[in-house]
């Protein structure tokens, strides 16, 4: 707040105190009153003034400048009446109750949606546990009468809807429930193929898996997830090409683990490939192929962050796309603890 | 004939799960007594445990510490909650193996062969098949002085048909295996190893080893 703008906020007064000093003035003059008297006069006339609007004026110009400063430096920002005192000037006061009172029904207001968001959540998770029942017993029904394996495939796929949107909820949700410890790069692997195996043996895809003994610091099912969705969508993206391949590579740099995907199919193209970890981004190839989401590669990301690991895609259009998770060995962890 | 008992409140999967595991050759025995299973595991004494985690009145991993003071039954956890501290919880308990639905019925069948392979501790280097040895860790087969070589994938497949000797063994089961085992092959590489497998005992004196159930899968004889 400038002195300035506190006068030209003021400028009414100042008018007023001019012109009732004028007419003061011209009584003065007319009942012909001593001239000394008159300078006196005058003097203390502006005198007081000048003190008055002074002391209002610092006392305005303290508050607001300590609100102004706390208000830049703190990050939420809804937490300033917290940190400012009351002031001691009438509309400050009322300024500072209405902001109080708006700040108090926001915040409940928050509140109420976050606790319903996380209801939701809750029933969401226990949903898909429940529907994951029906699902065994529907996968186990398929397989005892030897039915076609369309069948089970299209159970395969619920299954993959299912663990998505999991891993959603589990990546927008701040608590932490994941466990940090060694895991088998060439365990996570088996599983994840074991779980494709069908549909890769019908797509005629061959693997190459070289991760030899390597060990990571991940939370198992997490990766598994993610491994999960990389493959799908190399197993998604492989159409009408000839020799299919997926190619998985590990090995150790530096202090790092990096795990390589590779895979023969589409490709990206240039123009999409810095959009592709984007929530619901399905670009070009995604109107080529039938059940893009464009949610898979956003929740594998959002994963990695809250892992600590690097997820980037490297690809070429129409030859391969290369997909690389650098994990951190060790000291991100430590650090942590 | 090993002994499965199933822990399961859902009664469409425990009575499909009750079939797979009867076609595979298990005797199956349930109960849905789950104020008194302690009790009836004790008395049944089973060889395996398949263990949901969510039963009435009691939780599964409770019921699962209760038994681990008594007894080491091999206990597999069943559950759908798909979550790594929950894995770790019920592998603390006592648990040999943890499954989340919904699981592939192969692999169902493998994993609960797995363990009660471990829990026999019975893990032979050399096996005998008429008229031949098998060197396991050397991946040999000997008939007198003549030794021929099996590759990985060959002797893979022999052993899981040698533990399923006489009954058919289907081609999904043994691709499963092959690929537990982190050998992602074909189906044309399956059909080649077979018969690269058949030649190699058949240069060893054994000419019908393995049978061809035709759109079944195969048996060791």
């Amino acid at each position: 707040m400038k002195f300035f703008l506190y006068l030209k906020d003021h400028v009414f007064f100042l008018v007023m105190i001019v012109l009732i000093y004028f007419i003061f003035l011209s009584f003065m003059i007319g009942f012909k009153i001593d001239f000394s008297l008159q300078v006196c006069f005058s003097v203390l006339y502006f005198l007081l003034f000048i003190i008055l609007f002074l002391y209002d004026f610092f006392r305005k110009y303290f508050f607001y400048k300590d609100f102004l400063e706390k208000l830049d430096l703190l990050q939420e920002k809804y937490l300033i009446c917290e940190l400012v005192g009351k002031p001691n000037f009438l509309d400050g006061e009322i300024f500072y109750q209405a902001l109080y009172e708006v700040n108090k029904s926001m915040n409940e207001n928050i509140r109420d949606y976050r606790s319903k968001i996380n209801d939701f959540k809750e029933y969401v998770e226990l949903w898909i546990h429940e529907v994951k029942i029906p699902l065994s017993a529907l996968m186990l029904y398929t397989h005892n009468k030897k039915s076609d394996k369309v069948q089970a495939r299209e159970i395969n796929r619920v299954d993959n809807y299912l663990e998505q949107i999991l891993y959603y909820i589990r990546s927008e949700n701040t608590e932490v429930d994941y466990i940090i410890k060694e895991v088998m790069l060439s365990k996570v692997i088996r599983n994840v193929m074991l779980k494709n195996k069908d549909v890769l043996l019908e797509a005629n895809i061959e693997i190459e898996s070289d991760v030899a003994n390597i060990s990571v610091l991940t939370d198992y099912k997490w990766l598994e997830f993610m491994i999960n969705q990389v493959i799908s969508n190399s197993i998604k993206y492989m159409r009408d090409i000839q020799n299919k391949k997926i190619e998985i590579k590990a090995y150790q740099q530096d202090s790092f683990v990096v795990l390589e995907v590779l895979d023969n199919g589409m490709g990206i193209p240039e123009s999409d490939l810095s959009r592709t970890f984007n929530k619901t981004f399905t670009g070009k190839n995604g109107r080529k192929v039938p059940g893009s989401t464009g949610m898979g590669l956003y929740i594998v990301s959002n994963l990695c962050k809250k892992l600590g690991h690097k997820i980037e895609i490297e690809s070429q259009e129409g030859k391969y796309t290369k997909v690389i998770f650098t994990f951190n060995k060790e000291s991100f962890y430590k650090e942590v603890q | 004939m090993k002994k499965i008992l199933i822990i399961e409140d859902d009664e469409s999967v425990r009575s499909e799960l009750k079939t797979l595991l009867s076609n595979a050759g298990y005797q199956v025995i349930l109960s849905e007594d789950y104020q008194n299973m302690l009790d009836f595991i004790i008395k049944t004494k089973p060889d395996l445990v398949l263990l949901d985690i969510n039963i009435p009145y009691m939780n599964g991993e409770v019921l699962l510490k209760n038994l681990r003071r008594v007894s080491n039954i091999p206990v597999i956890m069943v559950t759908s909650k798909n979550t790594e501290i929950d894995e770790v919880l019920s592998m603390s308990y006592g648990a040999d193996d943890y499954i989340t639905k919904p699981y592939n019925p192969t692999i169902l069948l493998l994993r609960i062969g797995a363990v009660l392979k471990r829990s026999e501790k019975v893990l032979a280097d050399f096996l005998s098949y008429h008229d031949l040895v098998i060197d396991i860790k050397k991946g040999i087969v000997k008939n007198g002085e003549e030794e021929i070589i099996l590759t990985k994938n060959e002797m893979i497949i022999f052993l899981y048909l040698y533990e399923r000797m006489g009954s058919i063994v289907l081609r999904d089961e043994l691709m499963t295996e092959l690929w537990n085992n982190d050998e992602y092959i074909n189906d044309n590489a399956l059909t080649v190893n077979i018969s690269r497998l058949r030649s190699k005992l058949r240069e060893l004196g054994i000419d019908e080893a393995i049978l061809t159930r035709k759109g079944q899968g195969y048996i060791l004889v």
